[in-house]
């Protein structure tokens, strides 16, 4: 119960973070030139990416040995969550400035002020590019997490409904989800998806962890401490003061 | 094309953002698994080295990086005319 749960969270939190990012995107195009554009761009990214899904899916899953699968699946999870994880602790300690999507918004909406043709490509392929790329990662998350676990279906219902969440928040309130504690969010993913990453890898390896999936909140301890310490060297680091 | 070459980069920039510490990590998942599979050592001690590496490879590049940005920000190369 414990691990479906853990795998049901890891894939909604950072599937709903990437949700978020996608969101701002499609609401700039939507809202600065209409929303036939976007919803199309939107609707053939998320028809692209279940295909992906489906061919890339089953083939990986039925034609890598699991113990390859956990070994090359928790090799990228783990690069992936270190990639979070350093960003989110460069954020914490005030090196790199806190993802905002306000900023995100404007920005976006700069660059698409215009005149818009009747066919609007330049709408189509924002929110295609936006929608794809962000759930490339929603992908990747769910498929990582859920294809090395029993718990595929779990990870599966995660990300759905977290993308299910932020767009329903979307139409309601019409702007973008500032309020989302987003750099909070991939700090936890990030930690949470560098644990499982190692996990799997050593799994993969043909080693087996003490006290199996439990280990996993000892994994999870040493990343916290080890990013909480880097934060405090990188603020007292004296070219940083 | 060029669409598609940004969505291969953005792609690869999911898992790599500096090549050295994606090397370093590499490296010491490939040295665990040599231990684990190739030299039959014991797999406590492999995993906590594994694991205590992992962490010092994450504390030592950030603050690299935290370092990097300071002394840039410090000295801002002049802009081209």
């Amino acid at each position: 119960m414990g691990t479906q749960l853990f795998t049901f969270g890891a894939a909604f939190l950072g599937s709903a973070v990437e949700s978020v990012e996608a969101l701002t995107i499609v609401l700039a195009v939507g809202l600065t030139r209409g929303w036939r554009a976007p919803l199309y761009g939107t609707v053939a990214a998320l028809v692209s990416l279940a295909v992906l899904v489906v061919v890339f899916g089953q083939l990986i899953v039925q034609r890598v040995p699991e113990s390859s699968l956990k070994l090359i699946i928790g090799t990228l999870l783990l690069l992936f969550g270190l990639r979070w994880l350093h960003k989110a602790v460069l954020r914490s300690a005030g090196v790199v400035a806190m993802h905002d999507e306000d900023h995100a918004y404007q920005q976006t909406v700069s660059q698409l002020q215009g005149a818009v043709e009747r066919r609007d490509w330049v709408g189509f392929v924002i929110a295609f590019k936006g929608v794809f790329l962000e759930g490339t990662e929603v992908v990747f998350i769910v498929v990582a997490v859920g294809g090395t676990s029993k718990y595929f279906p779990e990870a599966v219902a995660g990300g759905l409904l977290a993308m299910l969440v932020v767009a329903v928040i979307g139409v309601v309130v019409r702007k973008p989800l500032a309020r989302v504690p987003e750099n909070t969010l991939k700090y936890a993913v990030g930690i949470i998806l560098t644990s499982l990453g190692t996990f799997w890898a050593a799994e993969g390896m043909g080693a087996s962890w003490p006290f199996d999936f439990v280990s996993i909140f000892f994994l999870v301890a040493v990343f916290l401490s080890a990013s909480q310490l880097a934060v405090m060297l990188v603020r007292r680091s004296p070219v940083l003061a | 094309m060029s669409f598609l070459k940004s969505a291969a980069l953005q792609v690869i920039g999911l898992f790599v953002a500096d090549w050295v510490q994606t090397a370093v990590i590499v490296a010491i998942l490939a040295a665990a698994w040599y231990a684990i599979a190739g030299l039959h050592a014991l797999p406590l001690p492999v995993l906590v080295g594994l694991v205590l590496l992992l962490a010092a490879q994450h504390v030592w590049f950030a603050v690299a990086e935290a370092r990097r940005e300071g002394r840039s920000r410090q000295s801002p190369s002049p802009s081209p005319s």
